[in-house]
């Protein structure tokens, strides 16, 4: 039941932000009133249909947050396992020390400040919040890889002449990749909230786009007049948030009763 | 105990130096300087020259940083591009409202989630637990500023219990202003906080010197009071820290919407307007906020459980 309710709420947001920018010109009802009742979701400050800005704003929201989320990964994982395995202490505190710095800063703080040049832009928000997400990505994969590179099995195929490239990604990446498939919900969850906040408060999108977080902010003086133009995209955020934290937590729960056995 | 604490203090000096050579890199080396920000239509390039020159954004970054540095060390933040004013001003007149919002739902939040939390976890899987745990899922999903929206229909449109916006006010404790921005603050960082707690003490809950002590016939409150709390309490203490930055984040987009003149308009405004001093400064004085709790929750779990390895 559980499983069924987290696929469902995961599935909505995702396929509509995939799938949506193809099909949502089908939906889309030319030139209506602000406000409106055209369309089955009615239409927006701006008189376009709710439901086809609806279908092409996912794509932004999710895809920003999830690029960001995955570059973090690509980074901060090889930082960490480079660190983890690496033979001198001076080394490893040379790779995780410099990003204590980033560890303690507001994060939309990071976030307002970088877009303060040159304008606001998508690609800006998104670097920010990979590195926003470094550190902790880079220590979570070094501590979840120390035990496995100091242990006997590396040390074996360090004595075969292994590649360096085949110890870490084929022995110790794979015993890092319960840590990481535990912390990736949560992870996202932030990502999504990061991107939408900025921009909620102008600092990435231009206030025109049909981005679900955008549209919020934008219709958000209509919320009495035409709830829909606010709410849909709301509810689209917070189905996929809402998902992602129960997946999360059944991951967890899993990660769990295997140490436990 | 002494050698942690010089060594996590000495860690923060560093932290707050590398903090600030981020901060002025970052808005320093920006394309459009300052003088390209105040210029006005009629100027010629040679003026725009000279103003740069005026301003000292010709000389080395490394010279401007120094200069910078040497001035935020005796307090003098420097002086805003579009308003003319000292920064110092500015961060002294909008500080009072984000204190005090984050001030209220910190002192609200942190007994609350103790409790909730540990309420939680000692009936483990209860009817109370699967409540809690439902309820704070489901709020921590929400962003803030879909709660922030919703509340302002209803109970500010709708029911008109509480005004909508802070515009036009001068009074700025009464508990009517307070109460939505507060609320919106307090319900994400509350489920978050609670959830934390309550996997800290189950874990607790679950090792073995707790099994034992039950063993032994202690009573109960005396095992929850001195063997469970303290230790569930460092990560619930490092989890409050880490809210700060939660709460920080919650609070930008609060005043934002309730239009609240605290720090976070004023950062916004100067970013809207590339006031490159004003963003320095508000920077440096939340960068250094959130690097101090950082500190005081290292030092408080240093207290509460000595041990060393909390550093690394």
């Amino acid at each position: 039941m559980r499983r069924v309710i987290t696929v469902l709420l995961l599935a909505v947001p995702v396929a509509a932000a995939v799938l949506g920018p193809l099909i949502a010109d089908l939906f889309a009802t030319q030139g209506g009133l602000p406000y409106g009742v055209d369309g089955p979701l009615g239409t927006d400050n701006l008189g376009r249909d709710v439901l086809a800005q609806l279908l092409k704003g996912g794509a932004t929201s999710l895809g920003v947050a999830a690029g960001a989320v995955l570059l973090s990964y690509l980074v901060g994982g090889l930082i960490g396992l480079t660190a983890a395995s690496a033979r001198s202490r001076t080394v490893d505190d040379a790779l995780i020390r410099p990003l204590d710095v980033l560890l303690p800063l507001p994060s939309l703080l990071v976030v307002s400040v970088v877009a303060i040049g040159g304008g606001a832009s998508l690609v800006k928000v998104g670097l920010a919040v990979a590195v926003i997400n470094l550190p902790t990505v880079a220590r979570l994969v070094r501590a979840a890889a120390l035990s496995a590179a100091s242990g006997p099995v590396v040390e074996a195929l360090r004595m075969q002449g292994e590649s360096w490239w085949r110890i870490q990604l084929g022995f110790i990446g794979r015993s890092v990749l319960a840590s990481v498939t535990a912390d990736i919900g949560t992870r996202l969850t932030l990502a999504i909230f990061l991107v939408a906040s900025a921009n909620f408060l102008g600092l990435g999108l231009s206030p025109t786009s049909a981005d679900w977080a955008v549209s919020i902010a934008r219709n958000r003086d209509g919320l009495l007049l035409q709830p829909w133009a606010a709410l849909a995209p709301a509810a689209m955020l917070v189905a996929c948030t809402l998902g992602l934290n129960l997946l999360a937590d059944g991951l967890l729960a899993r990660a769990r009763r295997l140490e436990v056995r | 105990m002494t050698k942690y604490v010089l060594r996590r203090l000495a860690l923060a000096v560093g932290q707050l130096v590398a903090l600030s050579i981020v901060v002025f890199s970052l808005t320093a080396m920006l394309p459009g300087d300052a003088a390209e920000v105040r210029q006005s239509e009629h100027m010629t390039p040679e003026q725009v020259a000279a103003l740069r020159n005026q301003l000292g954004l010709d000389r080395p970054l490394w010279t401007r940083f120094l200069e910078w540095a040497g001035a935020v060390l005796h307090g003098d933040l420097g002086q805003s591009l579009s308003s003319g004013l000292p920064v110092n001003q500015i961060i002294g007149e909008s500080i009072g409202c984000t204190a005090v919002l984050a001030g209220v739902t910190v002192l609200l939040v942190a007994p609350l989630s103790t409790v909730l939390g540990i309420a939680s976890a000692v009936g483990e899987n209860g009817r109370l637990d699967r409540v809690i745990t439902a309820v704070t899922l489901g709020l921590a999903a929400i962003p803030d500023f879909v709660l922030a929206l919703v509340f302002v229909a209803v109970f500010a449109l709708q029911l008109g219990w509480s005004p909508a916006t802070w515009v036009g006010v001068t009074d700025l404790c009464t508990p009517e202003l307070l109460a939505l921005p507060v609320a919106v603050l307090l319900c994400r960082s509350l489920s978050l906080l609670t959830r934390q707690v309550r996997a800290g003490t189950v874990t607790v809950l679950h090792a073995g010197y707790v099994v034992q002590a039950r063993r032994l016939g202690l009573p109960r409150r005396t095992v929850l009071l001195r063997h469970v709390l303290p230790n569930a309490a460092v990560p619930a203490v490092q989890d409050l820290a880490r809210l700060g930055d939660n709460l920080l984040g919650g609070v930008l987009l609060v005043e934002a919407i309730f239009a609240i003149p605290g720090v976070a308009t004023a950062l916004i405004t100067a970013v809207q307007q590339r006031d490159v001093p004003t963003v320095q400064g508000l920077t440096m004085v939340l960068a250094a906020f959130a690097l101090l709790i950082h500190l005081l929750a290292d030092l408080i779990c240093d207290r509460l459980v000595p041990r060393t390895e909390l550093l690394r």
